[in-house]
């Protein structure tokens, strides 16, 4: 996690982001006659956001939250709930987004002390009990049948929002979501995060806040992964606890992974890739499955930077001859 | 005390035991793997679900006598091993940090196991129910309790203490543990590295295939058994200090029987939540585990 994610130039320049946000409007217009592929674009656009808030906390932060789909499912359920009780999805949205924001900082304070695989596990495990507690409380979940025919928000009007007008707010959440995340990265939390993600210790005796720097990451990931899930529920019309279980997690993070963690169009690259195959290939789910676990493998052996790091790993330059051993930790 | 709650106190003791010595192999499988090779094997619960899965071919397919068939899976799992051993797990041997790769290689493993199990297994069946291995009922006081299950228990027992005496006595042994506390010392004494490396890769899954048949025996399941086997397997080697055979054993059995307790009690979804609230607590207060070596 050393040596291989330092990218060159540390964030997307203004052209990319101009033809990015010209096609993600552009595409449910042109695709508008076909709804098919226009909801594949939807939900690509959805997962688009997802990873981008995957990507600041493991690709930026070095953390890697399997619970990320968990959280994504509180503020889905919690808009969900909201609704039906009354509320404007509008004012819901905010709602349940601020519920998974807190929830992931909370959740996330393990990371300050779990590193690397214990922060992990200990993610997983925060996900599994996640999931449990959807299938548990099914007085706010309907359980493992899932809530169905969740409507389209209105307009304001009354009348619910045509599905091309949907669609473009889907388009509006990607294009601001990965400007967010530029912003991030360009500013001095995005360096501190960085630094923290090379070495916690040494960015701690630099100055750094460590806790705090962490914890925003966490309640701006999670922010992310909240507006995703929002507005996920609606477009789908259908959630259950198996929508937001631990390999939607590992999917997103896969997407992050095999884009190329901490550049900022990698992810996006490997949403707009790995999310409509996903749907395309949802009739034969078990092939998708094995696809999916080959792909992990193949990211994890052939190519730990992912597309945008290029294929191979980095040469490990021969240990400088300090007399200390320079892999800490990796020997016991 | 009445008949009635002798028996139900009975049943759950023998079931905390035929569950606790099950739950143990498979944690020793874990903890020896991740003790050595540093790997978390998160697939733990699909291959124990591949081990019992096979016994189900081998028996009900095609006919083979319970105790071959248990034997022949447990050999499956050696050339198994070192094939993954060979094409994967030697890539990482000297990467730093290699826990975090080996921990999502494993969940690649498992969600590749998962989508074959669901388009074959899971289209013919699915629930699994394996002949005995051996028939009758013994009383133990008022409880009748099958053979098979007395058997089962008495093989997951001696599986165990064959393990430990292993580990402590023959030379192999003392050379994973060698390797466990310290490669490089261990290499300097004249350890082959990588030779105790892919022993204990293989031993650790041999150790998982004999807990999955020997469940099989005992009990009918089904595929969704492998997601909560992880996630146990996981919980007790946390608990018990990752790479700790002896945690693995104790807090194994120590889960059994609350499984068995809290299932007559309560429901199994309340084990989930006790297990997973105390891995976290572990996790975050003694990351450790209560048996650290």
């Amino acid at each position: 996690m050393k040596q291989d994610t330092t990218p060159a130039k540390p964030s997307g320049g203004a052209i990319p982001l101009a033809i990015f946000a010209v096609a993600a409007f552009a595409l449910p217009v042109v695709l508008s006659g076909n709804r098919y592929f226009a909801f594949i674009a939807g939900v690509t656009l959805i997962h688009v956001l997802w990873a981008c808030g995957m990507n600041l906390l493991y690709g930026y932060g070095g953390l890697m939250p399997l619970m990320f789909a968990g959280l994504a499912g509180i503020s889905a359920y919690t808009v969900v709930d909201l609704t039906a009780a009354g509320w404007s999805f509008w004012l819901a949205l905010p709602v349940g987004a601020l519920f998974a924001s807190v929830a992931g900082t909370v959740l996330g304070l393990p990371s300050l002390r779990l590193k690397g695989f214990y922060f992990t596990l200990c993610s997983l495990v925060i996900q599994t009990v996640i999931t449990l507690a959807f299938v548990y409380f099914a007085g706010l979940t309907n359980g493992d049948t899932g809530i169905s025919q969740i409507p389209l928000p209105s307009a304001g009007g009354g009348q619910p929002l045509s599905a091309l007008s949907y669609d473009l707010v889907l388009s509006a959440a990607a294009v601001l979501g990965v400007v967010v995340l530029v912003l991030i990265v360009r500013s001095a939390l995005g360096r501190r995060l960085i630094a923290i993600r090379e070495d916690d210790e040494l960015a701690g005796m630099l100055g750094i806040n460590v806790t705090g720097t962490k914890l925003i990451a966490f309640f701006i990931g999670s922010l992310f992964a909240g507006i995703g899930g929002a507005l996920y529920a609606p477009y789908i019309g259908f959630i259950s606890p198996r929508s937001f279980d631990v390999l939607i997690s590992m999917n997103i993070w896969l997407m992050v992974a095999f884009g190329g963690r901490g550049t900022i169009w990698g992810p996006v690259i490997g949403a707009l890739l790995l999310a409509p195959l996903s749907f395309l290939l949802q009739e034969y789910y078990t092939v998708k499955d094995v696809l999916y676990g080959l792909l992990i493998i193949a990211v994890i052996v052939l190519m730990p930077a992912g597309i945008a790091g290029g294929f191979g790993r980095t040469p490990r330059l021969p240990a400088p001859d300090l007399g200390v051993s320079p892999q800490r930790g990796s020997s016991k | 005390m009445s008949t009635a709650n002798l028996i139900i106190l009975l049943s759950t003791i023998s079931t905390g035991l035929i569950l606790g010595s099950i739950f143990a192999l498979v944690a020793v499988g874990v903890t020896i793997v991740y003790g050595s090779i540093w790997m978390p094997n998160a697939a733990n619960g699909q291959l124990f679900v591949l081990a019992a899965l096979f016994g189900w071919t081998m028996t009900v397919g095609w006919g083979i006598h319970p105790a071959v068939a248990a034997l022949l899976v447990i050999g499956l799992s050696v050339p198994l091993s070192y094939a993954l051993e060979f094409l994967l797990i030697r890539r990482f041997y000297d990467v730093p940090n290699r826990n975090v790769s080996y921990f999502v290689l494993s969940l690649g493993i498992t969600q590749i196991l998962a989508g074959i199990f669901s388009f074959t297994y899971g289209r013919w069946s699915d629930q699994f129910q394996l002949p005995p291995l051996v028939g009758g009922i013994t009383f133990i006081g008022p409880l009748p309790i099958a053979n098979n299950r007395l058997m089962v228990l008495a093989l997951a027992l001696a599986i165990l203490a064959a393990l430990f005496a292993l580990l402590r006595f023959h030379r192999y042994g003392r050379a994973i543990r060698a390797v466990f506390q310290n490669r490089d010392a261990a290499a300097l004494r004249g350890v082959n590295v990588r030779a105790s490396y892919s022993l204990s890769f293989a031993l650790g899954n041999a150790v998982i295939f004999a807990g999955g048949i020997l469940f099989a025996f005992a009990y009918s399941f089904d595929l969704t058994v492998a997601w909560t086997m992880s996630i146990t397997a996981f919980a007790i080697m946390i608990i018990g200090g990752p790479g700790s055979v002896l945690g693995a054993l104790i807090i194994g059995m120590v889960f059994g029987f609350t499984q068995a307790a809290v299932s007559t009690v309560a429901s199994p979804t309340i084990a989930a939540f006790s297990y997973l609230g105390a891995m976290l607590l572990i996790l975050l207060f003694k990351p450790s585990g209560l048996f650290a070596r």
